[in-house]
């Protein structure tokens, strides 16, 4: 629990002469959740943008296993093990749950010639992974996203990041638009990723989302970061609310 | 066959892409017959098939080229232009007609490769880049010629019975150029369903932003099938010089607004993403049967336009409403 997967320290961010985030230090260790919550215009996307390469910080560097990185794009990201599932899950909608599961790393089967995907492979472990990320609903893997609802398609894009061992998974308000029971589905996902060996980071704007799934909440307050350690189990929502609106200065 | 795996078999049927453009084709078909005996008959398939697969090259290109997102307007002018190319080299005496053949596909491939890598390097939309490519192309071919047709009687090599040669099967003339028709369209209908590229085609018109993000090689992918498209153009233009025995600058206007009619009706979404082989073959059909049965049953040959804009219209409403009808909802 300890032991220390994504560390981004000092960061800074300006748009234009807006200072988005200041000095923000911020770090996931492995088997974690992390919360990360703040009012609108905090800096939370900002910063996790930064994180999935889909902005440059101004100033600051990303450690990941202690190792110090450089993340220019989201190829980069997800290269290191990162992967971020946006409200629109970055899914190809037209193409079918196995293809996008294995997008741009397609098994292929046979002479390289003929650069034959292996679709039985594919629509097998796609299966399993459905599974696993509790879609218990018969869905065929070769059904098209279109034909999903939002929080299936969640499910898949989370199997994806689940199946290609990536170390850290962010979601980014996964339960926004979604129906009562599919924000259960992704409540219960997220755990089980923490289960196989993931780390997430969780930002939502419901804080009681929040609180059935993480492990502990960081808070930013216009892009500082006004809390780093508090334990769920043993705050209360009241709490935290006053910290994210800035009624308290320090946390316990 | 058991009841239900039947009726199960004729729904997964009835819900491809493909079922509404082949029952106008059946219809079609029914319809022209009914009116004129003479459009089974074996001299007008005969007929229908000879230039049938020139057009069909070229909407084969397309329907790939298009599922990932973009379009290319130029492959009428580079119909035309390509057999300009290797008649003048093999007329002046400076190649064989196998080399002049060789150059005219490396043209092609060149001017294809321009399309693509201005549309995704530079950011210009296929529109605009293909436009400027199709007036330069034509322009070169009119230059060059002095708007005159090439001589194509001279020659005499194995390279044009293999292209396009002629055989009989009953009563029916057949010419090779169907047979390399139906073998590219098999290739092609393989790569688009059954290979790795053909997931990254789909995904780069699907969602190009995701299919970047998971690291399918977008830009590559699609400056491929500009190329692509354009070496079957040229390809199908030096089909056709020799089948007519000429090689005209002016030959292949406005194919490129015939080719892309064909490869929407056989259910290819011009906004990229979605589209078969086998509807762009229905499609390809489905025109050319049409210009075809209309001369015979003695619809004015102008009219033919009224027709077929009709059954593009006609078309994109039914694909519009099935697509609605499947995401009810979302």
């Amino acid at each position: 629990m300890a032991e220390e997967l994504v560390r981004m320290e000092h960061i800074n961010k300006f748009f234009g002469r807006v200072q988005a985030l200041n000095d923000v230090t911020l770090s996931v260790r492995r088997n974690e959740i992390v919360g990360l919550l703040g009012d609108n215009g905090a800096g939370k996307s900002t910063l996790i943008k930064i994180l999935s390469g889909a902005i440059r910080a101004d100033s600051g560097d990303i450690y990941i296993d202690g190792g110090k990185v450089d993340i220019r794009n989201t190829t980069d990201a997800i290269a290191q093990g990162i992967e971020t599932i946006y409200q629109d899950s970055a899914l190809v909608t037209q193409l079918s749950i196995a293809r996008n599961l294995f997008l741009g790393r397609e098994p292929v089967k046979g002479p390289r010639l003929l650069d034959r995907l292996d679709q039985n492979a594919m629509n097998e472990v796609a299966r399993r992974l459905l599974k696993q990320v509790g879609i218990t609903k018969e869905i065929p893997p070769t059904t098209p996203i279109s034909a999903l609802s939002g929080g299936e398609r969640q499910a898949v894009a989370i199997a994806r990041a689940m199946h290609f061992e990536s170390n850290l998974i962010i979601l980014d308000e996964p339960t926004n638009n979604l129906g009562v029971d599919e924000t259960k589905g992704v409540l219960r996902f997220v755990r089980s990723a923490r289960d196989s060996g993931h780390s997430c980071i969780f930002i939502a704007h419901n804080i009681y989302h929040v609180f059935q799934v993480v492990d502990r909440i960081v808070v930013l307050r216009r892009g500082k970061k006004v809390a780093d350690d508090i334990d769920p189990k043993q705050t209360t929502i009241e709490a935290v609310e006053s910290i994210i609106t800035g009624m308290t200065i320090t946390p316990p | 066959m058991r009841d239900g795996t039947l009726i199960s078999f004729l729904r997964s049927l009835i819900a491809r892409p493909e079922f509404g453009p082949f029952v106008l084709l059946i219809g079609e078909i029914v319809a022209f017959t009914m009116r004129s005996p003479a459009f089974l008959s074996a001299g007008n398939i005969s007929n229908s098939l000879a230039f049938t697969p020139e057009l069909g090259m070229i909407a084969l290109g397309m329907t790939l080229l298009m599922i990932s997102g973009e379009f290319d307007l130029s492959v009428g002018s580079v119909f035309g232009f390509a057999p300009i190319v290797m008649w003048t080299f093999y007329n002046a005496h400076i190649t064989s007609l196998e080399v002049g053949f060789l150059i005219a596909m490396a043209i092609a491939a060149v001017t294809g490769f321009v399309n693509g890598w201005l549309v995704t390097r530079l950011k210009i939309p296929s529109f605009l880049v293909t436009l400027g490519m199709l007036l330069v192309v034509r322009g070169i071919a009119l230059y060059i010629t002095s708007g005159f047709p090439q001589r194509t009687w001279a020659a005499n090599s194995p390279l044009m019975a293999i292209i396009v040669g002629e055989f009989s099967i009953g009563e029916l003339r057949i010419h090779t150029s169907l047979l390399w028709f139906i073998l590219f369209a098999i290739i092609l209908g393989y790569v688009l369903t059954q290979s790795k590229v053909g997931n990254w085609i789909q995904a780069a018109g699907g969602n190009p932003e995701a299919a970047r993000a998971r690291g399918v090689r977008v830009s590559r992918t699609k400056i491929l099938l500009f190329i692509l498209t354009a070496v079957l153009s040229a390809y199908a233009g030096v089909t056709s010089s020799i089948r007519v025995s000429a090689a005209n600058p002016n030959s292949g206007t406005q194919y490129e607004l015939e080719v892309i009619a064909m490869v929407v009706i056989g259910g290819t979404a011009l906004t990229g993403g979605r589209g078969t082989i086998i509807g762009t073959v229905i499609g390809v059909l489905i025109l050319r049967m049409m210009r075809n049965g209309i001369v015979l049953i003695g619809v004015p040959g102008l009219a033919y336009n009224i027709f077929i804009g009709a059954i593009i219209l006609g078309m994109m409403a039914l694909h519009s409403w099935l697509e609605r009808r499947h995401h009810a909802g979302t």
